[in-house]
């Protein structure tokens, strides 16, 4: 199997076939939360593959030059990559202000909430602590490379199924509900059924 | 304050925590794991009881450092005090490896479980210790209960028998079971029920409620 194609593999499986959303049920305060309109899920999702990416990069390098020589990653990874995380957004933050006004405007108020987003924490965890990345079935050595691709197959599968069901719950909002069905009870049958469909992707490319 | 009253508070933070702040269910935080892991009731056990150990203790602790807190750090201190007590619950865990394996990720994702950083930052940070241990109890509780609940609807009709601890508590000897409801979507659609259920309800209690409080 070639490098670019497990690559491939790694990035399509992380986004689609092992959907963070919809197949491991990570993240979905921040789903519910804010796919009410198209636009708002747009901002968030812009923020989660940027945050996501530099936690994990940012982890991966704690892991395997701090925790990991110390012998001390089993007690502390889980206070590390939650500061890391923590403080990463922080500094984002700033620097957005400082830098570009208009990104600011349109990222801003998601990127508080990004830090308790579950998602960057999993994916954090799940590329640099071997024994959690089980889904998929594909050679995995967890080098910075193949754990940056992972992420930002993770935050892509995010934006992807955040943004079709904004616009499907855009929809929703014009639909004959029954009347104990409105608001959550049908955003959630909705999700089972985005759930169904992307479980049709289990099996594709092997994975 | 005297000392009936106190108690009738005490009692109203611990139960308040089932249905009229029930995280799951009207809070809506802490629905990650609640979905990901409500397919066997084993689970659901263990997870229950970890959750309910962070929040009541990171509630305690939280409520007796409330005052020392800078305002400008306080979610940082919020979430070492949170993510020390989930290293306790992880290391804990790991002695029961198919336990940890099933509950893998969800263990550390407990530190960024919403319910866990809202009742600090909401609750724990301005209310009297033993407020907040009885709120920590009770909004655990809720949880697990509600995690019960979907777990055993779950399990009980999508593999058709509940097995604790290696031995079959209920078998339904049925052959042709809903297998979705073990699956992904099962999870959504029971919670989507769960929901539906608790807006009827109060639906139906409302007009009286109404009446009395304006």
């Amino acid at each position: 199997m070639s490098e670019a194609w497990r690559y491939f593999l790694l990035l399509f499986g992380a986004a689609v076939v092992a959907n963070i959303l919809l197949i491991r049920f990570i993240a979905l305060c921040p789903f519910f939360g804010v796919s009410n309109s198209l636009e708002t899920s747009l901002g968030m999702s812009i923020s989660v593959i940027f945050v996501m990416t530099m936690a994990t990069s940012v982890s991966w390098i704690a892991w395997n030059y701090v925790l990991e020589p110390l012998g001390v990653g089993e007690f502390l990874y889980i206070p590390t990559f939650i500061l890391v995380i923590a403080s990463l957004v922080q500094f984002v933050e700033m620097v957005i202000k400082k830098t570009s006004p208009p990104l600011y405007k349109a990222m801003g108020i998601y990127l508080p909430l990004i830090t308790t987003n579950c998602a960057v924490l999993a994916a954090a965890t799940e590329s640099v602590k071997p024994g959690f990345f089980t889904k998929l079935n594909i050679a995995y050595h967890y080098g910075f490379v193949e754990s940056i691709v992972y992420t930002i197959g993770v935050a892509v599968g995010f934006s992807l199924v955040l943004i079709l069901f904004a616009a499907m719950r855009e929809r929703l909002e014009l639909a004959p509900i029954p009347k104990f069905f409105r608001g959550v009870p049908i955003a959630f049958i909705t999700a089972a059924i985005f759930s169904l469909a992307f479980m049709g992707f289990a099996g594709m490319f092997g994975l | 304050m005297d000392k009936e009253e106190r108690k009738r508070t005490l009692r109203g933070e611990f139960l308040k925590g089932f249905i009229t702040t029930n995280p799951l269910l009207v809070l809506m935080v802490g629905l990650c794991s609640a979905l990901a892991i409500s397919t066997r009731v084993e689970n659901c056990i263990f997870m229950g009881l970890a959750v309910i150990f962070v929040l009541t203790c990171s509630n305690v602790i939280i409520s007796l450092i409330r005052n020392f807190i800078p305002d400008q750090v306080r979610i940082p201190i919020y979430i070492v005090v949170i993510a020390s007590f989930v290293t306790i619950v992880d290391l804990t865990l790991k002695t029961i490896p198919p336990v940890y394996e099933r509950l893998g990720v969800w263990i550390p994702l407990i530190v960024v479980n919403c319910i866990i950083l809202a009742r600090a930052e909401g609750y724990a940070s301005s209310a009297k210790v033993s407020h907040a241990f009885m709120d920590g109890l009770g909004i655990g509780l809720g949880y697990t209960v509600v995690l019960l609940i979907m777990s055993v609807f779950r399990e009980l009709f999508g593999t058709g028998k509940i097995v604790l601890f290696n031995a079959t508590i209920i078998d339904l000897h049925i052959k042709a079971v809903p297998v979705i409801l073990i699956m992904f979507p099962g999870a959504f659609i029971t919670f989507a029920m769960l929901s539906a259920l608790l807006q009827w309800h109060q639906a139906r209690r409302k007009p009286e409620s109404k009446e009395g409080s304006g």
